[in-house]
């Protein structure tokens, strides 16, 4: 950005002279109508003002406005076709014209000049909280990644080294809390694989259109495959619809989500789905009937810092990650995505739009 | 049986080749493992297993090149191991002609299943019979072919000409999944449209006359990307 700044482009003399030129044919044509040299010198400072927006430095305005006075005095005073300053008034009218040519061109080059360096630093701000957010993820991912491969390796060894020592019930205790590991591993794993979906620039995501129905559907599905036990309640629109999105990484949105609600919520309810149709967007809603969310935690919890700490009281793993994920998800879409508490439980919802923004395909 | 069904694993990951081995063994099935591409095609000729269970990322040969020169003589079962993000691959595999395919990581109860439904296929396939006179039935859904009927929890269930062809040759592959593609080449011909829009339509009215709710369906599952899958029937 800064290099188109500092670096004159090379049609900035050309537009400076077909300005010029236009400008001068238009004096012509006004001249000849109205013979009025104050129209003349308005067309003049217009051109000056057009070449000043249009070129990347102050010195072709500058030029443009000293040939504009040159052109005036040349072609439009007494005695025309002739450089003459001694007329009487002239200096000062030519020195104002240049003075308001001057800031005007100052001005112009300005305005462009610091919308230019909003926009560089905008984008360096948004680089700057991406890298911010990838370091984030990544030492949250490595923290919770190491905790389950430590009891996975440390139960495995006790298995081996002291097989003889435990009872039938203590090996199965042990080859239980492996596969508790396992499957959480496996959670996280597939959570981080869809991350790899999202691009970081263009198109964030690729959309098709999908069904709300097989989406939602296949996610509880999915879910009921690898936790049994869990009870969910779906409810989708009557109205066959079907809205733009990447259905994989919508479906790991849903999958978290219900698994938050399953995991922490400490209900014995069923946790309900649910989908609601706005004009202009969809919102799906996952509501449990638990004990909701703590105050301390609601303002971060899409933010993957709620899980290394003190955040898991009940002694299960926290879905930081999960959740800072399903956010990265739904940004992508263009959507919204929020957690609230509700008079019992609480209540995540994110919103997609019908229209999927910008980018979407099909 | 007396003798024992064989299946040839081929999977370059020698945990979870035996593993699989393990689990097939122990309900029954002659089991012969290969790591490589080339071996696993070696033994194909050589031993002639009546199932073949596929990885697709082997690093010597290319999965798909395998199924297509099994197909060039055999229309044995092929059931293709994936990983999730491989969506395009188990398309493609599919259109080769593999019959299903399973999903990384996936439990021995969900690989039976599969396995299960091969051997069916493969005894159809043997017995030359059609399954045209034949009553489909899962749970309270029940179809009888020859006539054409549907009866959910007893209650005729009528469905549109294009709905009825699509849930048939779901039923008749129940178990399988069946892509889009070769859904709507057999219910519209093979010049349709390649845009699986209607059919998802005509799926969502299907769902709302059999399922009591679209969103949590009994009898026709989606696999989004990939196609449809009918409930397997009960035996």
């Amino acid at each position: 950005m800064k290099q188109i700044l500092e670096e004159p482009r090379i049609h900035d003399p050309a537009v400076t002279g077909v300005f010029l030129i236009l400008g001068t044919l238009l004096a012509f044509f006004l001249n000849h109508i109205t013979s009025s040299i104050i129209d003349v010198s308005s067309i003049y400072i217009l051109s000056v003002v057009v070449i000043a927006r249009l070129t990347s430095r102050y010195i072709y305005g500058i030029i443009a406005s000293v040939i504009s006075i040159l052109c005036i005095n040349f072609f439009f005073t007494y005695p025309y076709m002739h450089i003459d300053f001694t007329l009487a008034g002239y200096p000062v009218a030519f020195i104002s014209m240049l003075v308001i040519s001057f800031f005007m061109s100052a001005a112009t080059t300005n305005l462009k000049e610091q919308s230019l360096i909003i926009a560089v630093r905008e984008k360096q701000l948004a680089a700057a909280e991406k890298e911010k957010m990838r370091a984030n993820l990544l030492r949250a991912i490595s923290h919770d990644l190491r905790t389950p491969l430590t009891s996975i390796i440390g139960n495995t060894n006790i298995y081996m080294d002291h097989s003889g020592l435990l009872s039938e019930e203590e090996k199965k205790t042990l080859v239980k809390n492996i596969k508790e590991d396992a499957d959480w591993l496996l959670n996280m794993v597939e959570n981080i694989l869809t991350v790899t979906r999202i691009h970081t620039s263009g198109a964030k995501v690729t959309k098709s259109m999908e069904p709300i129905e097989e989406v939602v559907s296949e996610a509880v599905q999915r879910l009921q495959k690898r936790i049994p036990s869990a009870r969910v309640n779906v409810r989708v629109p009557d109205d066959f619809l079907m809205i733009p999105m990447d259905a994989m990484l919508i479906e790991q949105v849903i999958i978290n989500l219900i698994e938050n609600a399953v995991m922490h919520s400490q209900s014995t309810k069923p946790t309900d789905l649910y989908v609601t149709c706005e004009e202009n967007s969809v919102s799906f809603h996952v509501r449990d009937y638990g004990i909701g969310i703590p105050g301390y935690k609601l303002p971060d919890i899409f933010n993957g810092t709620g899980t290394d700490t003190s955040a898991a009281p009940d002694g299960k793993r926290g879905m930081g990650i999960g959740l800072s994920i399903c956010k990265s998800i739904i940004d992508a879409h263009d959507g919204i995505i929020m957690a609230y508490n509700m008079d019992i439980g609480a209540e995540f919802c994110f919103t997609l739009p019908k229209d999927g923004g910008t980018d979407t395909e099909v | 049986m007396n003798t024992k069904l064989s299946i040839l694993v081929i999977e370059d990951e020698k945990n979870i080749c035996d593993f699989i081995a393990t689990a097939l063994t122990s309900q029954g099935y002659k089991v012969y493992k290969s790591y490589s591409g080339r071996d696993g095609v070696s033994q194909i000729t050589s031993r002639c297993p009546e199932i073949l269970l596929l990885d697709l990322g082997l690093p010597d040969l290319d999965g798909m090149d395998i199924i297509r020169r099994v197909r060039s003589w055999s229309n044995m079962p092929i059931i293709v191991i994936s990983a999730r993000t491989q969506e395009n691959d188990k398309v493609a595999a599919l259109d080769l002609g593999a019959d299903d395919y399973i999903t990384k990581p996936f439990g021995t109860s969900e690989l039976l299943a599969r396995i299960r439904t091969a051997v069916r296929h493969l005894s159809s396939i043997r017995s030359g019979s059609s399954k045209e006179s034949h009553i489909y039935r899962a749970d309270g859904l029940v179809i009888d072919f020859d006539r054409r009927r549907i009866f959910v929890d007893r209650q005729e269930i009528h469905l549109t000409q294009v709905e009825y062809k699509i849930v048939s040759l779901l039923a008749k592959n129940c178990g399988k999944v069946i892509t889009y593609d070769s859904i709507i080449s057999h219910v519209w011909g093979p010049y349709a449209d390649d845009n699986n829009r209607i059919l998802r339509v005509n799926m969502a009215n299907i769902r709302r006359k059999l399922e009591k709710n679209p969103a949590q369906p009994q009898y026709i599952f989606t696999e989004i990307g990939i196609g449809y899958r009918m409930r397997d029937e009960e035996s």
